[in-house]
Formats: C-alpha cells, structure tokens, sequence
C-alpha cells in the first residue's frame, strides 16, 4: 500500500514534469533539443512508477538491485547535463563576444560615414573585419 | 618616420584621467592615432576622449580588459596599422615611455614588448600582487624556461604578427600573464624593457586582495591548459 502511495506520488510528478516541458516547448521558451532530452527523461520517470514491473524487468537485465547503484547512475545523468550547458554556456559567452565587437566597430564606421570623416571604401576597409578574426569558427582557439 | 602605430587604450570608468593620457600620447607625433575602447563605461569615458580627438569604440555590453584590448585590435588591423601599443587610461602608464616599447620591435625585429615596473626602478606593489606576480614568473621560468619579471603588466606593444595573432586569441578577464606564454609557445620574439610607471592616479586597482587567490587560480590554471593547447 505503502509502495503504491510513493510509486503515484512519483508517476504524478512525472507526469506534471512532462505537461510543464510540453507547455514550455508549445511557448518557445525551451529549444526542442533541450526538449527532447526532457520529454524523455519526464516520461521515463512516469512510465517506470506507474509501471513497477518495468524495473523489475530493467534490474534483471543489467543487474542492478542496489539503490546505490541506480543513484549512481542517476547523478551521472544530471552530472552529465550540467557539464552540457557549462560547455553551451562558454560557446554562447565566446559567441556574445565577437557579436559585441563587431557591433562596437561597425557602430564606429557608421558614425565615421555620417561624419563624413571617411570615404566609403577607407571605412570599409578599417572596420570590416578579416574573416579570420570575425568568423566564430574560431571559437576553439579562444579560451 | 612613416610607421603608423595604433595606441589602444581599453577603458572603464576612466573620464578623469583619459584626457590627459590621451594628450601625451598626441604630443608624441603623427605616427601615432589613439584608439579608445570604452568597455561600458557609466561616465563620459566616451565623450572626453573623443574631445581629446581619439577613435573611440563603444563595446555595447561590458566585456572586461581582455575583449576590449582585442576589439582594439582588430580594428587596428583592419586600418592597416604596422603596430600597436596597449596602454591603460588610468594614466598608471606614462605615454612618454611608448617609443621605448615601440622601436624594439623594428629595430631588433621583436614581436611582443612588455614595460616592465621591476627592471631597474623599485616599483612598489602590494604583498598580495607581488607574489601573484612572482608565482606566474616562476611557472613561466619552469614550464618556458624564460626569465620575465612583470608578469602581469599591460603596458605592451605587439609587432602586426603578434596583433593577428592575439586578434583571434585572447583570454577575457585576467589577459597579460596569459597571453605572455601563449606568445612563448607561439615563438614569438618577446622582451622587458624597463620603463617608469605612475602609481594610479584615481579608482583602484581591479585586483583587490580578496580577489587575489581566485585571480591567481583561474590564471595558473588557464596558463597550465594552454601548455596543452595548440597555438
């Protein structure tokens, strides 16, 4: 009885987990690689409580009868994501970068141009970027 | 002389004293063009320098030293500038002492010229800074096998090599002693030369002691990665 309390209360918050990333994909606030990964990940956790003879059948097939041992793998997964959005994180964070300079020296040449202070081609020439230094392609040779 | 060299003075917060630097470094001659690169500053960084008759550019979103320096950079490149000297606009760094830093690079064919505080003149740092300081000296000393004393000085001209180099690589926060080894391991030409430097005339420095030991850790540990990396 007790086991059927817990493995509902589980399932339903499985379950509000998958309906809430639902809505946040349906509101663009999540992108669907990120969803996919959550989709997922709520509706392994509700199928498995609502359907307690799945895990009996998982820890047959791989062997794992400890808490410990699935704990493990659990902290792996989060473990695993947070390293995922440390290293989008850094990419977005070199991307705002170049994004940033780019905007500060065409904001120069345009104001250089209304001043007049420049003809159109010596302009383009002192803040159009050469494709190595622009390119985010090179973003691995950043630190 | 015909040499055009780009004086890139990232600033913050620097309305006070960016004038005055600004100024010495004109009284220099015509080869050199001041560009300023106002990294989000909230006071008239901008409008005082621009008054002062330099080029200045306006970095939207704060970035810290690194990307600023870099932002100068590339536009210095890309105006066709032969070489360029980093200087700060707290006026720490005396404009009369860039030719010092700058002729080395023609005259002896060097990439990279550092103004050092700790060659000849006993330059006063705090205890916290100086070991800082002599820690990334003595990593470079075991891991290069170069002896450099001002590690983290950022009073530096870079031959036009050094500046494509640097335009596409550059760390963000905590640069100089960085980049230094990142310029060993490349093979470029690097020297100290000794120059006078002012102690700051307002603000403090962003290096404040508490600060220290997680400046000191990210740097070693960056410096340590980049032993491992390709450059």
């Amino acid at each position: 009885m007790q086991m059927l309390h817990i493995r509902l209360f589980i399932g339903i918050i499985g379950i509000i987990f998958f309906l809430a990333t639902f809505e946040f994909i349906r509101k663009r606030h999540l992108r669907e690689e990120y969803a996919i990964l959550w989709l997922f990940t709520s509706s392994a956790v509700a199928v498995l409580s609502l359907w307690p003879g799945l895990i009996n059948v998982l820890s047959e097939v791989t062997g794992l009868y400890y808490i410990t041992a699935v704990l493990t793998i659990v902290f792996s997964f989060v473990i695993a994501v947070l390293m995922h959005y440390s290293i989008a994180i850094s990419k977005i964070k070199e991307m705002n970068k170049e994004l940033t300079q780019k905007c500060a020296l065409l904001e120069l040449r345009v104001k250089q141009l209304e001043r007049g202070e420049r003809t159109g081609d010596e302009v383009e020439r002192a803040t159009g970027l050469e494709p190595a230094t622009s390119s985010l392609g090179s973003l691995h040779s950043t630190s | 002389m015909n040499r055009r060299i780009a004086v890139i003075i990232p600033a913050y917060n620097e309305e006070q004293t960016i004038g005055g630097v600004i100024r010495e470094v004109k009284g220099l001659g015509d080869g050199y063009a001041v560009i300023v690169i106002n990294d989000r500053s909230r006071d008239n960084t901008t409008g005082n320098a621009e008054a002062e008759g330099a080029t200045v550019l306006e970095l939207p979103v704060n970035l810290g030293i690194g990307g600023a320096v870099q932002t100068g950079l590339k536009y210095a490149l890309a105006s066709g500038f032969d070489a360029c000297v980093q200087v700060d606009g707290d006026g720490q760094h005396p404009p009369h002492e860039i030719p010092k830093l700058v002729e080395p690079l023609f005259d002896n064919g060097l990439d990279m010229v550092v103004g050092s505080r700790f060659l000849g003149s006993a330059y006063r740092v705090p205890f916290m800074r100086s070991l800082g300081i002599r820690v990334i000296s003595v990593f470079l000393k075991i891991t290069m096998g170069v002896s450099f004393k001002d590690t983290t000085s950022g009073f530096r001209a870079l031959s036009r090599p050094a500046m494509e180099f640097f335009a596409t690589c550059y760390p963000q926060d905590y640069p100089e002693p960085e980049s230094l080894l990142l310029a060993y391991k490349k093979g470029f030409k690097v020297a100290e030369v000794a120059v006078e430097m002012n102690y700051r005339e307002h603000g403090i420095s962003s290096i404040t002691p508490i600060r220290a030991a997680y400046y000191m850790t990210k740097v070693l540990l960056a410096m340590l990665i980049d032993l491992f990396r390709k450059v």
